[in-house]
């Protein structure tokens, strides 16, 4: 009877312990993690010094704070060798930094990327609609699949205190300072020395909020032909800097480009020239989205044109999921059935300038311009919708290149 | 001198002795206690009713040494008359409280070290300790902290049992500590035999063999009750055993329950920083004695576990924390501690035991027992998001240092920066101009106190280290709310879609029934024979579960790296989107529910069937001056695999194997493990929820040992003891990618196939062991001093990691591994006057690989891993030497020695102190680090290594004449490192920093002084009236703090690689000189920690 008693003592002693071990944290609602629009005055009076911020709509932030040299560059601190276009005083590199201490600093805007596909990678665009109007900032962020954590279509606000503004390639970006010492490169000693760089990813996850649920509805999508476009796109025979200033805010935009075809032609060291058949490994010209660059990673340039003679390139990178599939029409037997498919491409409208011997020589036409999609059908969001003379029943499926299919 | 012992003589034949040993609070007899007669060197052990008897003695003087484990031993003097029996009063001996709390402590040490289902686990202390041997019970706890192991042998090669069933497991070699998890007296009576020596329950082996025997009439009647307190992982433990003691029907019952929990979940920089855990283990045992000596044991026994794990991290982490017990694994969730890393295990277990006395010389046990192992640990799992691990190496300082560390030897555009004094820095070699000659600046001294160079932002590399330093949440934790965050914006977007996080458990379960007969017959004057059979049946059960989606909607079950790597795949292999979409499946049947909610089934699930009959026999014989045994075992293991899900990837790799099968014969390529694949096909039945089984493979292993004791006279002994035998292989080391397919390792094939012995056995390691022990004893001074040599041959290992070099996960196997554990171990203990006693113990080693493994590595999805340069053919698999000769094994410290002062008063006190050193612990080497390849540019299968450390942009080998390094190979083969400068494996020597990637570490502290470790307790035990009792014990661990410690570590298998632009070959990256990329990851010992026990028995 003892032995029973006891028992049941220690049982229920065992119980009442039971009671005091550590417990589980509840599980984590919406609610818990995006800030609602109305909570955030409040949030920013508490976060910032005598609550004083600003949030800066985009292009208003980069008059702010982008300057044509750059706030970075000093004689110990050279930017890359080949960025500077002394004939027009412009920089193709600038690294500009945001002051850390201060009233608080922000920015806000959608992003209107995706990386799933490999087109964009460790970078995003945000978008901010002003006065019916889209404007427009990449970010450059070391976070592979960060569109896993920043989706399109949430709205994100960033405190760019201790950031730093500056242009890759004449593209404008929210970025830090970062040494280019890549020996390894093509010409490397042409691209030594300082430029944007990726945010850390620790860093930015603590200087980014998410302003509700991602809304892709909110997007806004720019619809228009080669033409418009074209008449949006100042061609600059002579660049100067008021010009590039209001070009380049141009970058980043998201367009729906009308009634276009690819055309089968790539920019082959500024010669346009028709894509041929052969294995994308090794065929600069192959007529796929975007052949091996054997590493050097710059994107591959693919023409579209419209009805007319206007053409734009498409621009992919090499380490696309879809790099190797064939440009819609295009197959084994080459590219005479690509002017049969017809649609819209819809993509990131790019400048990428990354010579200042192109300003320098006076040699922009603009058809420097791109617009890169972020997929195709099969492969992330689907921005290749092309048909077969037009008829929406014969959709473009998309089809790889195959070495065996010959 | 007889010291009034009230010895009773009466006038027989012979001189003998018999008496009877009790504990002393309770009076209760105590069996298995050892009697040795100090000078004539008989020894015996205590019966159930605690008595002993020893016949056919010479008359003399003699001490009686008596030891019980959990007791403090004894030395009783008496005087043998001639032909007189003489028999003792009983000798009472004291429990021995710290040895019991250290017991205690052990087991939860091993316990916790169980991290990883991957095998990624520090090398674990063993958990048994032998009262009687002097060596062992000084060290096994005392060295434990440091993770010492007995010989350098792994866990392995000790065999544990469970009155009498063997208990190691069948698939991954080592003893399940969870299953006893504080069941402290479940595990308190153990038989512990060093290696190789005769044993009564098993044939033994390499290690030392322990059997726990746990039957009900071993423990004294009466209540237990206790209660603990430590500042480890767990915080307390209360406890409850009732004894029955042996009732008038002969039936003896044991019932134990034993609770251990947290009640809170320490937070930063604490001893169990983030870990979570309860237990609560029970132990029942009911034993029935016959009058004829036959008994009958009932066991059961388990302990439902949940505990967290922390994992190892690199020196950064632990220096920009400040902390040795930063735990990467958690973060904070609604402000409360969530770990991702939960271990679940219980193992119960049931045990029937029958002892048979067929007569007096003749004896018989036969036990049966049934377990079924649950043991699964969580994790993180995500798709198409960054990395959650917030020690993740992008996530940290020295991720800003890549591209900025010059290549010294060959970059001649960058030159190094370099100290005042002309010193290259203490990190690294920074860049100091650029490839143009611009000069960039000074060194600049960082937050964490590093001299880094002018090119990197100082901004923000202050930034993410003053992050770190002050432990931010959202930086230094895994932050759940942007996993959450992730997964409600993608159920935005599309509730469709797949998680982008969540949590997965790993379920690696084992059941197993297992049955043994064991004969022991001395009918034979001076002969002992024992003969066994062991019979085991066990399944390895594994599969993966959804544990938590983090506010995801589903789950979308396709594989992560094929899907990553659709590019490759297609484009180098000309698979069509079809086949593509096939490879990226976990299962390519029809009817697979792809979405997957929390609790089902996902991944793998496949089980390893292991079957095992070992037949033994022992004949011990023993002569006055001579004892001698010898031991032949024939040891029978069966294993094959099968799956209730046939994976896309499998279906790959036969297409591949078919194809070159045929192509070139002489391959294995694995074309006979996709034989459930093409049965199936072929019979069209790709059905999802068939089983399907693979090839079984069948070994047959001969062991022989054997051992001599000379005796030099009472006092004096010497041992000698040699083992020969073979083992196969564990499942674990069989299966190139058991989660994926069914192909095993090469030499597994060549055993199948085998029509030599000398195939039958390419697939067995080969061990040949032997040790020589002088042993004495005296009623002052008592030790041992043993020499040990051993040398395995042909050993197998399997690693897994992610290659950049072929820029996905591989597999590797290893094979044609030979190591060799030499050394000696000593142990003297003096008595120093009525109340102290010293202890010293040393053990030096030498446990080294002597000769270089052969690897195959393949793509564990199947991707090409490079291209012949020659026929442009691809190459799934690549072949290499792997240079290890000459690298010290990783199995803890292999120098060491201690002083132990221990205090014991009749007053029922006890103290000691223990003062240690350790030294010579090395790192565990990547063995993909150490391919041939890396330093000849060419694999062993001739095809080219892209970026070797003599590559033209690196120039890592040393050359005697400064030029720069190209390797030939000789007709054999072999490589010709001409004008290299070799170390003495001749092993080319890698210049600065690129020798940081390759070298293996001394573990030991900088500082000798933190190379010691001091341990201490004190106890005392309170009898009270109606023989009630009270024990008290502190045991404090790593008394002076020292957090310098590091217990072991690893090499990380990546190694730092930059992409050569503009070049055509398959692959084109190089090895750069950021030697900090992945750097190693360590294990630190504890700091002081304490355990406090009170245990109060009616």
């Amino acid at each position: 009877m003892k032995t029973i008693k006891y028992s049941l003592y220690f049982v229920l002693s065992a119980f009442v312990l039971f009671a005091f071990t550590a417990c589980e944290p509840k599980e984590l609602t919406e609610d818990d993690i995006f800030v609602q629009e109305s909570e955030l005055d409040a949030m920013l009076q508490e976060e910032n010094p005598e609550g004083q911020y600003t949030i800066y709509e985009l292009e208003d932030f980069l008059d702010r704070f982008m300057t044509e040299k750059g706030n970075y560059a000093s004689d110990t601190c050279p930017y890359r060798d080949r960025s500077y276009d002394a004939t027009h005083d412009l920089y193709l590199y600038s690294v500009d930094t945001i002051p850390t201490n201060g009233p608080g600093i922000y920015i806000r805007g959608r992003i209107t990327t995706d990386d799933y596909a490999g087109n964009f990678y460790k970078s995003m665009v945000i978008q901010r609609v002003v006065g019916g109007k889209q404007q427009n900032l990449r970010i450059s962020v070391d976070l592979g699949s960060s569109h896993g954590l920043y989706q399109m279509g949430q709205e994100i606000l960033i405190r760019c205190n201790g950031l730093a503004v500056g242009r890759y390639a004449n593209q404008p970006q929210l970025c830090v300072p970062s040494y280019n010492n890549n020996i390894y490169a093509m010409n490397a000693s042409q691209k030594v020395g300082w430029c944007p760089g990726r945010i850390q990813g620790s860093i930015f996850r603590r200087v980014t909020k998410m302003i509700g649920t991602p809304d892709r509805s909110k997007i806004q999508y720019d619809t228009l032909t080669l033409a418009t476009l074209y008449t949006e796109i100042k061609r600059i025979p002579n660049a100067d800097a008021t010009d590039m200033a209001a070009l380049r805010k141009m970058d980043g935009r998201l367009v729906v480009l009308k009634d276009v075809h690819f055309n089968g032609k790539y920019d082959d060291n500024g010669t346009i020239t028709n894509c041929v058949v052969g294995h994308p490994d090794s065929v600069g010209g192959a007529n796929v989205f975007a052949p091996s660059t054997q590493n050097i990673g710059y994107p591959q340039s693919r023409y579209l044109q419209d009805q007319g003679t206007g053409t734009i390139m498409c621009s992919n990178s090499e380490y696309a999921k879809f790099a190797y599939y064939y440009l819609p029409g295009a197959d084994k037997t080459g590219i005479a059935n690509c002017v049969n498919f017809e649609g819209t491409v819809t993509g990131i409208l790019g400048w990428y300038l990354d010579k200042a011997s192109t300003l320098a020589s006076n040699k922009l036409t603009g058809t420097e311009w791109s617009v890169t999609p972020r997929g195709i059908p099969g492969f992330g969001i689907p921005d290749i919708q092309m048909y077969f003379q037009g008829d929406t029943d014969s959709p473009w499926v998309p089809k790889e290149y195959d070495p065996n299919d010959k | 001198m007889l010291l009034g012992l009230g010895l009773t003589l009466s006038a027989l034949a012979q001189t003998s002795l018999r008496g009877q040993v009790v504990d002393a609070g309770t009076g209760e007899p105590i069996q298995g206690a050892k009697v040795l007669l100090g000078n004539q060197n008989i020894a015996t052990t205590t019966n159930a009713a605690g008595e002993f008897q020893l016949l056919y003695l010479d008359a003399m003087d003699e001490e009686v040494i008596i030891e019980a484990e959990g007791y403090v031993g004894t030395i009783e003097l008496v005087l043998l008359e001639d032909n007189q029996a003489v028999k003792m009063e009983a000798v009472k001996l004291q429990q021995d409280i710290a040895k019991q709390t250290q017991d205690e402590i052990l087991l939860n040490l091993t316990e916790e070290e169980m991290n990883d289902d991957e095998g990624r686990s520090q090398a674990q202390a063993s958990a048994s300790s032998a009262t009687v041997d002097v060596f062992n019970s000084t060290t096994s706890f005392a060295w434990s902290t440091a993770r010492y192991r007995n010989r350098g042998y792994n866990s392995t090669a000790e065999t544990y049992y469970i009155e009498g069933l063997p208990f190691n497991s069948a698939e991954r070699g080592q003893f399940n500590y969870s299953a006893m998890g504080g069941l402290n007296d479940a595990s308190r009576y153990k038989e512990v035999l060093n290696p190789m020596e005769a044993t009564s329950f098993s044939f033994g082996g390499l290690g030392q063999a322990t059997n726990y025997m746990m039957g009900a009439s071993r423990f004294a009647q009466g209540w237990k009750v206790g209660a603990a307190g430590t500042n480890r992982n767990y915080k307390a433990r209360i406890n409850a055993t009732y004894a029955s003691g042996t009732l008038s029907n002969g039936w003896s019952f044991i019932g134990q329950l034993a609770y251990r929990f947290s009640p809170y979940v320490d937070q930063k920089g604490i001893i169990g920083e983030g870990i979570k855990y309860y237990s609560l283990g029970y132990f029942f045992s009911a034993e029935k004695q016959w009058q004829n000596g036959n008994r009958l044991r009932l066991i059961t026994f388990g302990a439902p576990t949940e505990r967290g794990q922390n994992g190892a991290v690199t020196q950064e982490v632990y220096d920009l924390t400040g902390s040795i017990y930063y735990n990467p694994y958690w973060g904070y969730q609604n402000g409360k501690v969530r770990n991702s890393r939960i271990v679940k295990a219980y193992d119960p277990t049931a045990i029937a035991a029958f002892d048979l006395k067929i007569d007096e010389q003749q004896k018989m046990k036969f036990a049966v027992g049934y377990h079924y192992s649950m043991y699964s640990n969580s994790a993180l799992n995500y798709f198409n998001a960054p990395d959650p691990r917030p020690d993740y190496y992008r996530n940290l300082p020295s991720a800003m240092w890549d591209g900025q560390i010059a290549n010294p030897y060959n970059e001649t555009s960058a030159a190094q920066m370099y100290r005042p004094d002309g010193s290259p820095y203490g990190y690294g070699l920074f860049i100091g101009q650029d490839m143009n000659g611009t000069y960039l600046g000074a060194a600049q001294t960082a937050a964490d106190g590093n001299l880094v160079g002018p090119s990197v932002d100082i901004n923000q590399y202050n930034a993410l280290v003053n992050l770190w330093q002050n432990r931010d949440n959202k930086t230094t934790q895994i932050d759940w709310e942007s996993l959450y965050a992730a997964n409600y914006a993608n159920n935005a977007n599309d509730p469709n879609a797949s998680a982008r996080y969540f949590i997965e458990r790993r379920h690696n379960d084992i059941q197993e029934v297992s049955a043994v007969v064991n004969y022991q017959n001395t009918k034979f004057d001076h002969l002992k024979m024992t003969a066994g059979l062991e019979g085991r049946f066990s399944q390895g059960i594994h599969y993966k579960t959804v544990e938590d989606l983090l506010g995801g909607n589903q789950w979308i079950d396709i594989d992560a790296f094929a899907d990553r790597d659709i590019k490759e795949l297609a484009t180098n292999s000309g698979f069509t989107q079809e086949d593509i979409k096939l490879i990226r499946q976990n299962e390519t049947r029809d009817g697979y529910e792809l979405n997957k909610k929390d609790g089902d089934r996902f991944g793998y699930d496949y089980r390893i069937n292991m079957g095992n009959l070992k037949a033994w026999f022992q004949n011990e014989w023993t002569f006055h001056e001579v004892d001698l045994y010898y031991a032949l075992q024939l040891n029978f293991n069966s294993m094959q695999r099968t799956t209730n899900m046939l994976n896309g990837r499998a279906w790959y790799l036969t297409k591949i194997a078919d194809e070159k099968m045929a192509a070139d014969a002489t391959r294995y390529y694995g074309a006979n493990a996709y034989a459930q694949i093409k049965a199936a096909e072929a019979a069209g039945t790709l059905q999802a929820g068939t089983t399907y089984a693979g090839d079984a493979h069948y070994f047959l292993d001969p062991a022989f040992k054997l051992g001599l004791t000379y005796k030099i006279n009472g006092r004096n002994r010497l041992k000698v003891n040699a083992l020969a035998q073979t083992n196969a292989p564990y499942a674990r080391d069989a299966y190139i990618s058991q989660r994926v397919h069914d192909r095993v390792v090469e030499n597994i094939y060549r055993h199948d196939q085998a029509k030599s012995l000398a195939d039958f056995y390419a697939a067995s390691e080969k061990v040949a062991a032997a040790d020589l022990t002088y042993e004495f004893n005296y009623p002052i001074v008592r030790g041992r001093v043993t020499g040990f040599f051993t040398q395995t041959w042909n050993g197998t290992e399997l690693n897994g990691y992610y290659d950049d070099e072929a820029r996905t996960f591989v597999n590797q196997a290893l094979s044609g591994i030979d190591k060799r554990y030499m050394g000696v171990e000593a142990a003297v203990s003096v008595k120093l006057g009525t109340y102290f006693t010293l202890t010293g113990a040393a053990s030096v080693g030498d446990y080294r690989y002597t000769s270089d493994a052969q690897s195959v590595t393949s793509a564990e999805n199947g991707m090409p891993m490079t291209q012949d340069q020659g026929t442009q053919e691809l190459v799934f698999e690549t072949q290499d030497r792997v240079l290890l000769k000459g690298v010290k094994l990783s199995t803890g410290p292999q120098a060491n020695a201690s002083l132990k002062l221990g205090f014991f008063h009749p007053k029922m006190w006890f103290a000691d102190i223990t003062v240690s050193y350790h030294d010579w612990n090395y790192l565990s080497v990547a063995p993909s680090r150490r391919m041939q390849g890396l330093y000849t540019g060419t694999r062993t299968d001739g095809t080219a290594v892209n970026g070797w450390f003599g590559d033209k942009n690196a120039n890592a080998i040393e050359t005697t004449d400064g030029q720069l390094l190209r390797v030939s190979m000789d007709a054999d083969g072999n490589p010709v490192y001409e004008n290299a400068v070799l170390d003495e494996n001749g092993v080319p020597v890698l210049k600065y920093p690129y020798n940081l990637m390759t070298m293996q570490e001394n573990l030991a502290a900088t500082n000798p002084l933190n190379r010691f470790i001091i341990d201490a307790s004190v106890g005392k035990l309170i009898y009270l009236k109606n023989r009630q009792s009270v024990s008290i014990n502190l045991s404090v661990t790593n008394l002076t703090n020292n957090t310098h410690f590091k217990t072991g570590g690893y090499q990380q298998a990546r190694l730092p690689r930059a992409v050569q632009q503009g070049e055509k070959d398959y692959q084109n990256s190089l090895i750069t000189a950021n030697a900090w990329k992945y750097p190693s990851k360590y294990y630190y010992a504890w700091g002081a920690n304490f355990f406090l026990t009170v245990t109060y028995k009616f």
